[in-house]
């Protein structure tokens, strides 16, 4: 429908065979937007405000139109509704407004053929969003009703996020809902949906000088699906092809390099010998006072080496050589950008990256913290720190804290990194208009302590040093303790003061050896990447965008290509991986996407080419995919082989605890298709079988139950996972079964 | 031809995968580690507590239990 730059590459096609082109869905049936000209849905008369040409404002969601019809209005807000969809209607001055949201993306990129057994495909345009996915009913009444709002108004504000995604979100909407306004749009830009932010944003909106942001925007998406779309498909036919079996087996320029990583790390961690150390410690006594200190090499490799320390120096005394006290000042944390919260709310509250940036958008859309998406560890003194301190102080927890900041100066300690488009997070000061759900509460917690944290001085510490010489050998002992708590003080329980105190003794002073004795440890292997350490990785290695990365952790999991809470890759992401290194090397490689990622930014800044950045992508995309469809018949058995592997692993839930040597599995029933437990062993005589919820998603999990031993499962039906043991007569679940009974006896 | 040890294929000569054959010269390597650690142990003994430790790898343990079958490769 409408065409990016691809467009003019077909010669890059490989394979469309014209039957497939004619069958295609798309093609078979209207890709314009049906006319609703008789829907049965309040119309929304306009005529008033098209005689006066009204103002569109488009935003990125509902809930921040609705901020910003109550932030401009200077009369009652009239609420319309066109096609179902929402709008906002108010005068402010002589000037009408209407306030419109789109939902996300409603307009998405995909190939006009749109058959998942075609690739590889390069004619990519822009579609509505319900042409495209099977649950967007919502786009096709969203973009309708924006279509109709636009009919008659004089003037656009585009006020959508002011990021890439949101950028590319009103760009999208304006030229494709709004006849071609996306030139002439004003831009308000904003970093809080605040009374006052908003109305400087839209005094001070201005039509955009280039629309670089947005065509970097959309490059993006089509670079990046044009990678996926074909990987993914060449990958899903080769097992369709060679098996008769479909399963999406997805890959794309972000994931492939990112399961990489934790493939990698696996290989590592599976080919590990621990070498064995000995670590030697000695215990003194000086008056009564009790010193420990460790030998002063941390770790000897030969048994024999700690035995002669031992030997030389047992029974013994020793004598301090060397004391020495230092102070030292540990500044406050630099103000969160997405990363750093990220990782902060996971370290914290275990948290994972994306649910962390879906908690921190509802915070941002309730005018609680400013924008989240942001690589910023800047708070510039335009955001009002005063004045965002006095709001904070009205919340009863905080008022002394602020109290004290209040009383000095306040210059924030400030990071190194930079965001053009908006400055750190931080709390706007307002006070929530609807409760907050507790995990809401705790992260606007996190971020406002770390607010006033950036405000704080900084921590006083003093480290002492003492050497302990027994003949030839020192042993040593470090104390640290915190001496004035500066910032920590504000940061409250996400932060703990050290104190392990060291006795006064000076050089000179004799200790009593009252014993000197060794371990035998074993060197441990690399850790595994957890969620957030993985996205520290990607961040460090410049793979996706602060917006992305969290969604990409979490695809990956979905695909079943990475499995529990320390990140393992299961049989299927190895096989991905090893097909990716063999066929398309290019693909899994940081280099790649790291340059892609270069070139995005060069083109954000006019810097780059738009063409020929899609003109390269798809000569290596090109190759890549012939080596894969040459080889189709090697990577479709050995896919087929993972996938019923890692289908077998996601499906056992845990050893039987009835005959102690079957494994029970989640079985999908051939007769009523529900879904319920049974035993392997049932061949054998084994009847252990149980129910499941028939709705939701469930998690296996290696925990039993401590009542009975049966598998512990999770089932998401919602936000939340619910835990359960899938033992219908657990003794666990005796006291909820008595109420159960006892309220049926009642009815 | 297929590992000895998985599905994947044989690296040749060698019976074993790419994974599996690194994780024999870790194996070996690491003998070489510990017999200097300990100033002399068996193969054996090695091969047993390598077996034991929870902190070694999935395939070195494959790898050790092939080994204590067919000798020291």
């Amino acid at each position: 429908m409408h065409g990016v730059s691809f467009v003019d590459l077909k010669a890059y096609q490989i394979i469309k065979p014209a039957s497939v082109r004619r069958n295609s869905r798309l093609f078979n049936r209207e890709r314009e937007p049906r006319d609703i000209q008789g829907s049965e849905d309040w119309v929304l008369v306009i005529d008033s405000s098209k005689k006066a040409g009204h103002t569109l404002v488009v935003c990125e969601k509902p809930d921040a139109a609705k901020r910003i019809a109550e932030a401009l209005a200077q009369e009652a807000i009239q609420v319309v509704s066109v096609e179902g969809v929402t709008a906002f209607r108010f005068k402010n001055g002589t000037e009408s407004f209407v306030v419109c949201a789109a939902q996300g993306h409603i307009y998405a990129i995909s190939d006009t053929i749109q058959e998942r057994s075609v690739y590889p495909v390069f004619d990519i345009e822009w579609f509505p969003n319900h042409l495209v996915e099977k649950d967007a009913e919502y786009a096709r009444r969203r973009i309708e009703s924006i279509r109709r709002l636009s009919e008659g108004a004089q003037k656009f504000v585009n006020a959508c996020d002011y990021d890439i995604e949101g950028e590319t979100i009103g760009y999208n909407v304006l030229r494709y809902a709004c006849a071609g306004q996306q030139n002439s749009a004003l831009r308000a830009k904003f970093s809080t949906l605040t009374k006052d932010e908003l109305v400087r944003s839209f005094r001070e909106a201005k039509v955009a000088a280039n629309g670089n942001l947005a065509i970097a925007g959309r490059t993006r998406h089509a670079v990046d699906f044009a990678w996926g779309v074909n990987l993914s498909r060449a990958l899903s036919q080769a097992l369709m092809n060679t098996r008769g079996r479909y399963r999406t087996i997805s890959m794309g320029r972000v994931q492939g390099p990112t399961l990489s990583y934790v493939v990698d790390r696996d290989v590592e961690i599976g080919t590990f010998v621990p070498r064995p150390y000995w670590a030697v410690k000695g215990t003194f006594d000086h008056a009564g006072v009790r010193v420990e200190a460790n030998y002063s090499k941390d770790i000897l490799w030969n048994k024999s080496e700690a035995d002669a320390v031992r030997t030389e120096c047992d029974n013994r005394d020793g004598v301090v050589s060397r004391a020495s006290v230092e102070t030292s000042t540990d500044p406050p944390p630099p103000p969160f950008n997405v990363g750093d919260l990220q990782k902060e709310a996971y370290r914290v509250f275990r948290f994972s990256p994306s649910r962390t940036l879906q908690i921190a958008e509802r915070l941002y859309l309730g005018a609680l913290i400013s924008y989240p998406r942001t690589g910023s560890q800047k708070l510039p003194p335009s955001i009002g720190y005063r004045k965002i301190l006095n709001g904070i102080a009205k919340i009863s927890q905080y008022s002394g804290d602020v109290g004290e900041l209040l009383a000095g100066d306040l210059t924030p300690r400030e990071g190194t990194q930079a965001d053009s488009a908006h400055p750190a997070i931080y709390p706007t000061g307002e006070s929530p208009r609807r409760q907050l759900q507790s995990w809401e509460a705790q992260l606007l917690e996190l971020i406002i302590r770390r607010f006033l944290s950036v405000f704080g001085k900084p921590v006083l510490m003093e480290r002492a040093n003492l050497t302990i010489s027994v003949g030839d050998h020192d042993f040593v002992s470090i104390g640290r303790r915190t001496l004035k708590e500066g910032w920590m003080k504000y940061y409250g329980k996400y932060v703990k003061p050290e104190d392990s105190r060291l006795p006064p003794l000076k050089e000179g002073d004799e200790l009593k050896m009252i014993a000197i004795d060794y371990a035998e440890r074993l060197q441990r292997h690399l850790p595994r990447y957890n969620q957030s350490t993985l996205l520290e990785k990607m961040e460090r290695e410049k793979l996706g965008t602060k917006a992305t990365r969290a969604e990409i952790i979490t695809t990956l999991i979905n695909r079943g290509y990475l499995v529990g809470e320390s990140l393992e890759a299961t049989d299927l992401g190895f096989t991905v991986i090893e097909t990716m290194k063999k066929h398309s090397p290019s693909v899994i490689s940081t280099k790649l996407t790291r340059d892609t990622e270069e070139r995005l930014e060069a083109i954000e800044m006019g810097k780059e080419d738009v063409t020929r950045l899609n003109r390269e992508t798809l000569e290596v995309l090109s190759e890549s995919l012939m080596a894969m469809k040459a080889n189709e018949v090697s990577i479709g058995i050995n896919l087929d082989q993972s996938v019923l592997a890692t289908l077998s692993t996601q499906n056992t839930l845990g050893p039987c605890p009835v005959c102690e040597a079957g494994k029970l599995i989640m079985i999908r029933s051939r007769t009523t298709h529900k879904r319920f437990v049974g035993c392997t062993n049932y061949r054998n005589g084994c009847r252990a079988s149980a129910p499941l919820p028939q709705r939701g998603v469930i998690k296996t999990t290696s925990a039993p139950c401590r009542y009975c031993a049966w598998p512990i499962i999770y089932v998401r039906t919602g936000r939340m996972p619910w835990r359960l043991c899938v033992n219908v007569s657990c003794p666990g679940k005796a006291g909820r079964r008595n109420e159960v009974q006892t309220v049926q006896k009642r009815r | 031809m297929k590992c000895k040890l998985c599905r994947r294929d044989a690296e040749q000569p060698s019976s074993l995968c790419t994974y599996h054959n690194q994780a024999r010269d870790s194996l070996n390597e690491g003998y070489r580690a510990w017999n200097g650690a300990y100033g002399g142990l068996a193969w054996d003994e090695y091969l047993e507590r390598i077996k034991r430790n929870p902190e070694t790898g999935q395939w070195v343990k494959e790898v050790a239990e092939l080994m204590g079958n067919n000798g020291h490769d």
